[in-house]
């Protein structure tokens, strides 16, 4: 049997379980799953900018990510409860608040105001967010107080849906130590294989597979490195080098083999919603299920 | 601060890459048909080793030749066929909040600046715990952040001698969290008050490097407790202590983050913390472990300051006052840089043979040992690991097994506890600022004035 460390807890996250995986309360309620996993992805995404307009770093960013992913596997949130764009905001405050740089209420009520403002779809969410000035954008005080209270409701739910269990490692700094000791750091293309490796990182965030529920942070970035260093043609070290890093074969080809999905999953999923509004709210999420009956002939 | 992400590539990194990209281009072209002939080389090898496999095998032939020694087939080349032992990593999951109506609550043990603690029996189990009710003031800024930490350090600390946060548990209103925690009979401030002798010395070690092995964890795992004190360490009749309330404790890291100064409660708090440092390493703690040390050899807390200026002169009249020699880097702190010491009230006694004036009954190691843990300076305080292996746990007499550790009737256990008046943990807000605007009145003049105050400020001469 192998050896198994409990409490590492700089290196090592919460997993969700086969049974958290398998149910999810918003199938429970009648959503449609291709539905669900385009909610998530929107709401990942929209974490992703939002983090960027409020400029927190990206290890601060993936952590609320992964908070906004876990918040919909289990005994949690269902999508006919809880709105994509809530959650996530919700998501980006309780992570920075435990993190060295809180964000106040008002930055995220702000931010979130623009988002929903300036960015109607999907698709416009591309690039084109970190050009916005978050500052540029404010609320009235009775919007602001409003959407204040909603965001502590729903951070003290979140809370409560998880056992207060808030804990995220991120693979980032795993990744660039694993580059290091492999020796590729410093050596011709050390860096692009460096920025290649959170390229794939940043990415997974957003993978339907859920890589960061469902692998250890060691795993990822084992994954990562192995992806960037192939793919720029940089050599690592003959034999099964990804076992010093406590990865098996298996594993590894299993999350290479996730992480190279993303792209089709993103790419598919932009065509799908190119000319539509993704639902961020309750009422809205009901109107797409209710949009989709009518359609499927069952009203 | 965080202007631009980390990750961002701008002009500048744009110029200097594509600098570099010319040099590696050229090495590269240098060195990619020696590159070839080497492959070439091993391949040639490779297939000799292997009879029967083709140069371009199974796999991409665009790939380096060298990567295909991942392939099992190396292994077998080399000798490790046996599977290898991998680390599993288990740090749990997650699910909902329990409901506390599954504890049936018995008597209030105490209120404290984070909550209301009570006895309560769990109804299934029948066994008995530690139930805080969370105090959630200043609801504008949604779930206190000082609870989130206690809660997410202790969560984290898993150790003997640190009390164990079994969940969190929730009311029907949203604003009503419990922390379930283990139920100890008594906390050491508490307990000394009603004893008539303090510990004996080899009890007394017993309790230290108890306590010092949970330090030692914490700073281990990277986690300040900031605010050690006699009050925040429960005992139970198995000759046991667990450090508990964790309401200021923190991550950090190294170099360590900006923190701020106001933490540990007054008489338990550090000379760098009392002189205003933000940046503040685990050797705070230490002091806290320091005092407490000497609290625990005469019952009596040891500094005892009405405000921080008096307790930076209690610390200086019993250790004497810092030097250049002791403490290189003192004036550069913020409230020490215009500061006027006061004279050494006895200018031929060093730190140690003050203390072991004070403390007649300490042994040598002793007394050496409590020197180390007051030290002025940060830098040369022991940390908890160097503590664990002083030689004052080895001397005679030896620390007491926990069996033998003496046991006490329980306050907590059914009557409400008396309180002594005692200083609380600070409060957040405003830290102490040196004002520029200053008379000559004397560095120590007009203290009145300063007592309403978070902090303290000193007068520029």
């Amino acid at each position: 049997m192998a050896p198994i460390i409990t409490g590492l807890s700089h290196l090592a996250n919460p997993l969700a379980t086969p049974e958290q995986l398998a149910t999810s309360p918003s199938q429970l309620d009648g959503v449609p799953s291709d539905l669900e996993v385009s909610l998530r992805y929107a709401g990942a995404r929209l974490t992703q900018i939002a983090g960027i307009l409020l400029r927190l770093p990206q290890d601060i960013v993936a952590q609320a990510v992964v908070i906004f992913t876990r918040f919909w596997v289990g005994e949690s949130g269902s999508l006919l409860e809880f709105g994509i764009k809530d959650v996530s905001a919700a998501s980006v405050y309780l992570v920075a608040k435990n993190s060295p740089l809180p964000k106040s209420p008002r930055s995220i009520v702000n931010v979130y105001a623009l988002l929903e403002a300036k960015l109607p779809s999907l698709g416009e969410l591309h690039g084109e967010a970190m050009d916005y000035d978050p500052d540029s954008h404010y609320v009235s005080e009775g919007t602001y107080q409003a959407s204040r209270s909603l965001l502590m409701k729903i951070e003290a739910q979140m809370l409560r849906k998880f056992g207060f269990q808030t804990h995220v490692a991120t693979p980032y700094a795993l990744c660039i130590n694993y580059l290091q000791a492999l020796d590729v750091i410093g050596r011709p293309k050390g860096e692009d294989v460096a920025a290649r490796s959170f390229a794939y990182l940043n990415t997974s965030l957003l993978n339907p597979q859920l890589p960061y529920l469902t692998n250890q942070p060691s795993s990822l970035a084992t994954a990562s490195v192995y992806l960037a260093a192939r793919e720029l043609e940089v050599k690592l070290p003959g034999g099964e080098w990804w076992e010093v890093f406590d990865v098996d074969r298996e594993e590894l080809g299993f999350l290479v083999v996730g992480m190279l999905s993303t792209e089709g999953f993103i790419l598919d999923e932009q065509k799908k919603w190119e000319r539509r509004k993704i639902p961020m709210t309750v009422a809205e999420v009901e109107d797409e299920i209710d949009r989709r009956r009518i359609l499927n002939g069952e009203d | 601060m965080t202007g631009k992400s980390r990750w961002t590539d701008d002009k500048d990194d744009a110029v200097v890459a594509a600098q570099r990209k010319k040099e590696r281009e050229e090495k590269k072209r240098a060195k990619a048909e020696k590159q070839r002939r080497i492959e070439e080389a091993q391949l040639r090898h490779q297939n000799e080793a292997r009879p029967g496999s083709t140069p371009n095998g199974h796999e991409d032939s665009d790939r380096p030749a060298k990567r295909r020694k991942v392939t099992p087939g190396a292994d077998e080349q080399h000798g490790e066929s046996q599977p290898r032992e991998l680390l599993r990593f288990d740090a749990s999951g997650w699910g909902p909040c329990r409901h506390v109506d599954n504890f049936e609550r018995l008597n209030h043990i105490e209120e404290g600046s984070y909550g209301w603690v009570s006895r309560a029996r769990e109804t299934a189990t029948g066994e008995i715990v530690a139930l805080k009710k969370l105090k959630m003031d200043n609801l504008n800024d949604g779930f206190p952040i000082t609870a989130m930490r206690e809660i997410q350090t202790l969560m984290q600390a898993s150790h003997l001698h640190i009390v164990e946060l079994r969940e969190i548990v929730v009311g029907t209103s949203l604003n009503d969290v419990f922390m379930v925690m283990e139920f100890l009979e008594h906390d050491l401030k508490t307990l000394q008050e009603d004893m008539s002798e303090p510990f004996a010395p080899s009890e007394l070690k017993t309790i230290l490097l108890q306590l010092t092995s949970a330090v030692a964890y914490l700073h281990f795992h990277w986690i300040l407790h900031r605010d050690l004190k006699t009050s925040n360490i429960l005992m139970n009749n198995r000759g046991e202590i667990k450090v508990a309330d964790f309401g200021m404790a923190r991550f950090t890291g190294d170099p360590p983050p900006a923190l701020t100064q106001l933490v540990v409660t007054l008489w338990y708090r550090a000379p760098e913390l009392l002189l205003g440092t933000t940046t503040y390493d685990s050797a705070i703690d230490m002091w806290s472990l320091g005092c407490i040390f000497a609290e625990l050899l005469t019952k009596e807390p040891l500094f005892q300051g009405s405000r921080e200026l008096d307790q930076l002169l209690k610390i200086f009249d019993l250790l004497g006052p810092p030097t250049t020699e002791s403490w290189p880097t003192f004036r550069r702190l913020p409230n020490a840089r215009a500061m006027k010491l006061p004279p050494s009230p006895s200018p031929h006694l060093s730190p140690q043979q003050s203390l072991r004036r004070k403390f007649p009954i300490l042994t040598g190691s002793g007394v050496s040992l409590l020197a180390s843990l007051l030290s002025l300076n940060p830098e040369h305080r022991l940390t908890a690991e160097e503590t664990l292996q002083h030689e004052y746990f080895r001397d005679e007499p030896r620390p007491k097994s926990k069996s033998m550790m003496p046991t006490f009737p329980s306050k907590a256990g059914q009557e409400r506890r008396r309180r002594r008046a005692s200083p609380n943990a600070p409060q957040r807000g405003d830290a102490p600022k040196i004002d520029g605007n200053m008379d000559s009145g004397g560095i120590f003049g007009r203290r009145e004035d300063i007592e309403g105050g978070a902090g303290f400020q000193l007068k520029m001469g």
